[in-house]
């Protein structure tokens, strides 16, 4: 019953399931495990981002425009699955436990960059110390999916057309590296985060203050105000 | 192709073959409507056929734009076919739905879906990226579910062994989102072949129009789900973000400074649920939820999960129920049944009037098994929206009512005789169902663009774009608030309406005016607009068109610079406004040559008989206004209580198709006509079918 596929699709899609053996095996042999404080193997400390994302469940509504902006800005092509951002949602449950939103969390002490085995995943003084993927170096192992601490992971690893569709991880920079980006200076903590603003709602927002590391209440804010308690809804 | 996905899956039931067919070769159409129509046109080589038989193909069709970053354009799914909801015949149709139905299908691989044939099994069709597959309804128990279970089940198992929350692997390949399918489902009503079923996609998002629900029960159809993890291109990302951020900046409701507080039409309004409760909008604690990409959301989600989604028909069906949550459950119960919520509201008024009458009700003249002391409570709504759905009594025991119901409340009201002589009820007006069968919505006497859009077409246009020329002087009016010179609202509007911009008499609604040329190009243009901005390139109608504006500059919207703006920034064309209108003509032209292969003459275009004769009222019996000149001058004029005069309907007509290029005589396209269109194989099916 399946059709014949058109290559002229040009879809990249994500297979890095089938791998996921394979980057146990290689995490075991290599010695690259998740050190509790964070730092790399070496010792060597990362310093704190510059900037967050924080979100207001309750404001959302739900249109994904985050999701297809973050995918744009970044892949000059629009898909859930390249967001950085995800929401999560079903209609059928009770508000507010029918949406979430996950984003990077731009951790403290990141698992993911802690867990690279090539060194791809970085926190740079130039891009304001925010947690990216160097894709000339990551290999696709998966190994930093594997280690984010949340559900969902906040990375996802993909088959790149701009690397000859090789497996390739893909994480949330603020918009620091966005090859898309619409604005001359750029993004990163010193210029404009695609899902912030495009949000017709204003359920996003960045900061530059340190979100509480523990549980979600320093990344879940409350970002509603009374214009939207006119609009007929709660706030608190 | 920038903005498509590339191919059509096209699946025939009958002989279970899946194909696909190349989206390049219907791209002069664009895509939705117009090309839908054109594989309907294609595919369908009888279009004499009833809307039950196997041959009658649904088309499911998205646009370039759907799954992109265009705003309140990136959701809607047209869906088309024979329906069999219409009268005389069961037109060529179409409907709608919004979600996120249509950008699934695409981030699959899928521009469109058209279906063909009639199943020897209950199936359902599951689609995971390119993967197509017709799979049995009995290895999941779907048939016999309600739309929500049946979605619900489905959801199940697509994640395997996955759980939701986290990232789902939807297929050996390990292709991973952490999305839900997107399925469109039917309920009972559909599998009882009810000529009111509809499909229900998520909680609340419905194609209600045509019947397209029972057409699915026809062909054995339970379900369409979709989930995919690629991707679509679009020419300039750049560009369509910086158009997203101007439109936002430029237009968007802004929640600092709130012009308005409920919904209302464009970008203005702000993320308020249409919620049209008889008790408001429900007082719980909620969000708003949108579709794909929309910059206000018009739906909303409820902390006690009740009435999700549920807006416009479904919050108004059972007006009369008790409570506001009775009202709401109400709701849930026709979405998760699959009836058609319009029909519904206008046919359960008509019962209740009869009832009234001594008409219906247990052993009365049209033997009704509900209780009508019961009426206003939930248990009363449930058991006529079982009868419907399983034509019976709603209890599980057969009886005559609910079977005839199911037809429709016209075919029903005909079967009971009230369709007789000079007191049948589509004469003297008690039932509501003005065009084609079809139930009333807005006063079609009152807003001409409406009425007449409708009448010439197949269906309830349900089109929305000149409604603020209603609702705002009609509130302002019963509210004694000061409204804008009307000259100055007409004049900002007109000027967008290319080619006949600068005719301000196009939006003079007085009765003088009513039969007019102005008129004529008026209704030409909504035709032609909304067929090609809206129904092909899928612009959603509660944004689009953007007229007026508060945000805007000069309070104007952003219709006629927006649309074309986001079209070449997603696929890289050179296309202008009126490129779109041209197409929306040649569409609106194949349209019609559909319909007069399926028998229309321009004798059948005709309202009920009330509607020449009974003044139009308003439920509230406060009068309509809306833009006219009265005395020489630009005023707001009272629109209501006034009829139609056949006579001058019928020279109306005569100069409509004229103005069309079409035979006067019979209202067919010409083959002049259709041949300056490029329609050329069109006027040869027409003339081998001898009606040229």
């Amino acid at each position: 019953m399946k059709p014949k596929i058109s290559e002229e699709n040009g879809l990249s899609r994500r297979i890095f399931l089938k791998y996921t053996g394979t980057i146990v095996f290689a995490m075991g042999s290599s010695g690259y495990f998740l050190n509790e404080c964070g730092a790399k193997e070496d010792g060597s400390e990362i310093a704190i981002s510059d900037g967050y994302l924080v979100v207001d469940v309750e404001k959302c509504q739900g249109c994904i425009s985050c999701m297809m902006a973050c995918s744009l800005v970044h892949e000059g092509a629009i898909s859930p699955s390249f967001s950085r951002i995800q929401i999560l949602q079903d209609s059928f449950k009770k508000f507010p436990d029918d949406l979430t939103i996950e984003q990077c969390r731009q951790c403290e002490e990141p698992a993911c960059v802690a867990a690279c085995p090539e060194g791809a995943l970085t926190a740079e003084a130039e891009f304001g110390n925010v947690r990216m993927v160097d894709k000339e170096k990551c290999t696709g192992c998966g190994s930093c999916f594997l280690a984010c601490p949340h559900t969902p992971a906040r990375l996802s690893v993909v088959e790149d057309e701009t690397f000859n569709r090789e497996l390739k991880s893909l994480k949330c920079d603020l918009c620091a590296n966005a090859p898309h980006h619409w604005d001359e200076k750029g993004g990163g903590p010193d210029g404009k985060q695609a899902c912030v603003e495009v949000c017709p709602v204003g359920a996003i927002a960045f900061t530059r203050k340190l979100p509480a590391q523990e549980g979600k209440s320093g990344y879940k804010v409350n970002l509603r105000g009374e214009n939207w308690v006119r609009l007929g809804y709660k706030n608190s | 192709m920038n903005g498509y996905a590339g191919n059509i899956v096209s699946i025939n039931l009958s002989t279970r073959n899946i194909t696909m067919i190349p989206t390049k070769k219907y791209e002069q159409w664009v895509g939705g409507h117009g090309m839908g129509s054109a594989l309907f046109f294609d595919m369908v080589k009888d279009k004499t056929i009833d809307g039950f038989n196997p041959e009658n193909v649904i088309t499911l069709m998205s646009s370039p734009l759907c799954g992109t970053l265009v705003p309140s354009g990136a959701a809607r799914t047209e869906i088309q076919g024979i329906g069999v909801q219409s009268l005389p015949i069961g037109w060529f149709t179409r409907s709608n739905f919004g979600g996120r139905f249509s950008s699934m299908l695409k981030y699959a691989g899928w521009d469109g879906i058209a279906i063909q044939g009639q199943a020897d099994s209950h199936v359902w069709i599951d689609i995971r990226n390119n993967d197509v597959r017709i799979r049995e309804c009995d290895d999941l128990d779907l048939w016999g579910t309600d739309t929500w279970e049946c979605q619900k089940t489905i959801w199940k198992d697509v994640a395997g062994k996955g759980v939701y929350g986290d990232w789902i692997k939807i297929n050996e390949k390990g292709d991973m989102t952490t999305q839900r399918p997107a399925v469109l489902a039917i309920g009972p009503a559909g599998e009882n072949l009810s000529r009111m079923a509809c499909l229900i996609h998520d909680a609340g998002n419905g194609a209600g129009q045509g019947g397209f629900g029972a057409v699915f029960g026809k062909k054995g159809l339970k379900a369409i789900s979709v989930i995919g993890t690629g991707s679509i291109k679009v020419n300039n990302p750049k560009a369509l973000m910086q158009s997203r951020l101007w439109l936002k900046q430029e237009y968007q409701f802004d929640l600092k400074d709130l012009k308005f507080n409920t919904f209302v039409m464009g970008f203005q309004s702000p993320p308020v649920p249409m919620a049209l409760y008889r008790f408001g909008k429900p007082r719980v604690g909620q969000r708003p939820q949108a579709c794909v990409g929309c910059t206000a959301g018009c739906r909303g989600r409820y902390e006690d999960g009740i009435g999700n989604e549920a807006i416009c028909y479904a919050s108004l069906f059972y007006y009369l129920g008790k409570t506001h949550l009775i009202q709401r459950q109400a709701a849930d119960l026709i979405n998760r049944y699959g009836l058609n919520a319009a029909e519904m509201f206008v046919g359960e008024l008509y019962l209740r009037k009869l009832q009234r009458m001594g008409v219906v009700g247990k052993g009365k003249e049209i033997d009704c098994p509900l209780d009508f002391n019961q009426y206003g409570e939930l248990a009363f709504a449930e058991q006529l929206v079982k009868a419907i759905s399983f034509r019976n009594d709603g209890k599980g025991n057969p009886h005559p009512f609910g079977d005839i119901l199911a037809e429709g409340f016209v075919r029903a009201a005909e079967k009971w005789g009230r369709l007789e002589g000079e007191d049948s009820d589509l004469k003297t007006g008690l039932l509501k169902f003005p065009h084609w069968g079809l139930p009333k919505h807005k006063l079609e006497r009152s807003q001409l663009d409406w009425g007449y859009g409708t009448i010439l077409s197949d269906r309830d246009i349900n089109e929305h774009c000149f409604d603020m020329l209603r609702a705002f002087p009609t509130y302002f009016k019963q509210y004694g608030k000061t409204l804008p010179p009307s000259e100055g609202v007409v004049q900002a509007i007109t000027d967008k309406m290319e080619p006949f911009q600068g005719d301000m008499k196009m939006l003079d609604f007085s009765t003088e005016n009513m039969y007019s040329d102005h008129i004529i190009k008026l209704v030409s243009w909504h035709r032609y607009y909304t067929r090609f901005w809206k129904q092909s390139a899928q612009l959603c109608d509660f944004r689009w068109p953007d007229f007026l504006n508060l945000y805007g500059p000069q309070q104007t919207g952003a219709t006629g610079i927006a649309e074309q703006r986001f079209f070449n920034d997603v696929t890289g064309k050179n296309f202008s406004f009126l490129d779109g209108i041209n197409l929306g003509k040649k569409i609106w032209n194949l349209d019609n040559a559909i319909w007069v292969l399926q028998g229309r003459h321009r004798d059948m275009v005709q309202f009920a008989d009330y509607i020449y004769t009974k003044p139009g009222t308003t439920p509230s019996g406060y009068p309509e206004y809306m833009p006219g000149i009265k005395n020489g001058k630009w005023d707001y004029v009272i629109t209501s209580g006034r009829h139609f005069d056949s006579d001058l309907f019928e020279n109306f007509k005569t100069r409509f198709y004229k103005f069309q290029g079409w035979d006067e005589k019979t209202g067919c396209p010409t083959r002049k006509t259709l041949e300056s269109l490029g329609l050329d194989k069109v006027a040869e099916e027409l003339e081998e079918n001898g009606k040229l």
